[in-house]
């Protein structure tokens, strides 16, 4: 390493240092009061940390707020929105990434412009759709709606990896006898297996973290995702914030080691193919 | 002549493939995207009732009337200045973050986790932590602050300035890390010659920022920048959760205030054409996107 880009170093780690406390600040809190006990929660002056530390909070939450539940229920839908996704993403990558046909690149088009839009767009008339089919309160309502918002996503990552694959092991495959949907299967998917997880993964993580479909589909506290659950807590009284953030510290955990993951891909996806990975 | 039909016919049968392959997914999307949207131009140009149902046809008169409204001139001029003021905010930070990542040292990419973390997190739950965080009273920020000197910190989510400052600073927490990413990954796909050359040129740190790094990552600062404006303008959990658009509507923008419109006060129509209005705004930032990020692609 050249040595010119070292000089000044001890001001860049001082920033560093400064920018990290800023970027981790809410996070040092949450844990800070996680481990205290409910009565060193609303404290004149406050303190930064409890006298007495405890884990109590980590397994309070799961008898005395359903956490299971709102697990469960987050679970199932992230799961079910990625099955989803997949079922109907991957034909149409396929079709976008090898076949010509009218119309290709303004469906890719619109696959990318579908990602920008909000869901706030489509909640109301989702709602109503939903009131009268009788699927308000249910896990699918909830799963149809992610869908929407993370398969163009899908299609984007995929139609990007099946074009990497050369055509020539495709050809290989027809000759040796494979039908198109075989090829798909045994040829393709291997060789896209990195796209096709980060694909699932960002979908999993965004139906996981989903709030405002949650908030207007389920009333039913038995079906609320976690995002809803833990909202729950707060506004009552007074909110318990040692196990609103006790809560909130279990529902980080998978989603943040599930993006470490596919972090890097991501940002090639969105940013376009001036990042190389 | 046999050589044509012959191509004609091929490209007959990979044309039929192409859009049964596509049916499914196209089909969803008509569902539960194409009607809910053409459902809410329907409905903008409506009469409604308490639950949405259609009343008289009244051409562009709901549109009329939120012209006329004061409220919601004021809402359209505030997602338009927190969209700019967290857009700019979150290049410049996420620039910094960049740059200051760009430095090579022992444990960077451990720090390079931890600052990743805002958007590694699930927004709706840091955001309900950042509540806690900025509690006057009990919150450990004030508690900080008046550790640090200043004896009567801001009443953060009471009072309509401070709520609108509180939120915007939440919503740039999140946005930074994808920004610095972006950069970051750009600024490292920039050949390290051209930085040899400018070290022997004698060129300071300055000079080296504007015209090596800027120059090379220019485009992607323009991509990411509406990317972020996207989302920027989308951020409907951050507000929400805060402030639920108070104090006194100081910080409904219009994604909150089409949410509240139609589940909070039942006016149907006035929702949709908040709706409406957005869908606009978002289809034409989304088309600029898409121009760039393919302009990039060839």
């Amino acid at each position: 390493m050249a040595n010119w880009h070292t000089r000044g170093r001890p001001a860049v780690l001082l920033v560093t240092g400064i920018m990290l406390v800023v970027m981790l600040f809410p996070f040092l809190v949450m844990m800070t009061t996680m481990i205290r006990d409910g009565s060193e929660i609303y404290l004149r002056p406050p303190r930064w940390f409890p006298e007495a530390p405890t884990l109590a909070n980590l397994t309070a939450v799961w008898a005395e707020y359903n956490l299971f539940t709102y697990f469960q229920s987050s679970f199932i839908v992230a799961v079910g929105t990625t099955l989803l996704n997949i079922v109907l993403s991957i034909p149409a990558a396929y079709a976008v990434a090898r076949l010509r046909f009218p119309g290709r690149s303004f469906s890719l088009y619109l696959v990318l412009a579908i990602q920008m839009f909000s869901p706030v767009i489509i909640v109301i008339s989702l709602f109503q759709m939903f009131a009268r089919t009788g699927l308000i309160d249910s896990y699918l309502s909830l799963i149809l709606s992610n869908t929407v918002f993370t398969i163009s996503f899908t299609i984007w990552m995929m139609t990007g990896y099946f074009r990497s694959i050369p055509i020539q092991i495709e050809e290989a495959a027809r000759i040796d006898g494979c039908s198109r949907v075989q090829t798909i299967w045994r040829v393709m998917l291997p060789v896209a297996a990195p796209g096709l997880v980060t694909a699932m993964i960002y979908t999993f993580i965004w139906a996981w973290n989903e709030f405002l479909f949650a908030l207007s589909f389920i009333k039913a506290v038995e079906k609320m995702p976690l995002t809803l659950g833990i909202y729950r807590f707060v506004g009552r009284w007074s909110t318990q914030w040692e196990l609103l953030t006790a809560a909130a510290f279990l529902a980080l955990i998978p989603v943040v080691l599930l993006f470490y993951l596919i972090e890097r891909r991501l940002v090639q996806g969105l940013a376009g193919g001036a990042v190389k990975g | 002549m046999t050589r044509p039909t012959r191509s004609r016919k091929i490209w007959n049968q990979e044309t039929r493939l192409a859009y049964v392959l596509l049916a499914p997914a196209l089909l969803f999307l008509v569902v539960f995207m194409l009607i809910p949207i053409l459902n809410v131009f329907q409905m903008s140009l409506f009469k409604t009732d308490k639950i949405g149902r259609l009343g008289d046809f009244v051409w562009f008169e709901n549109y009329m009337a939120q012209i006329r409204d004061a409220d919601f001139r004021r809402i359209v001029l505030r997602s338009a200045f927190w969209t700019l003021t967290g857009v700019v905010a979150k290049t410049v930070l996420g620039m910094i973050t960049a740059l200051l990542l760009n430095v090579p040292y022992r444990g960077r990419r451990v720090v390079r986790m931890l600052f990743i973390l805002p958007w590694a997190s699930s927004v709706p739950i840091s955001v309900m932590v950042w509540t806690w965080v900025l509690n006057h009273e009990f919150g450990l920020l004030n508690h900080t602050l008046r550790l640090l000197g200043i004896a009567s910190p801001p009443i953060w989510l009471g009072k309509p300035i401070s709520s609108f400052i509180s939120t915007m600073w939440v919503d740039i927490w999140i946005g930074i890390p994808f920004m610095a990413l972006v950069f970051l990954a750009g600024m490292q796909s920039i050949p390290e010659d051209l930085y040899e050359s400018g070290y022997i040129d004698g060129v300071n740190a300055r000079q080296k920022f504007t015209y090596i790094t800027l120059p090379g990552i220019k485009h992607l600062v323009i991509i990411a920048s509406l990317l972020s404006a996207l989302w920027t303008f989308n951020d409907f959990n951050t507000i929400y959760i805060m402030t639920r658009g108070g104090p006194a509507g100081a910080t409904d923008i219009l994604i909150t205030g089409v949410y509240k419109s139609a589940f909070v006060w039942l006016k149907w129509s006035q929702a949709s054409v908040m709706a409406v209005v957005t869908f606009l705004i978002l289809t034409i930032v989304a088309v600029f996107y898409a121009r760039m990020y393919f302009k990039e692609e060839e």
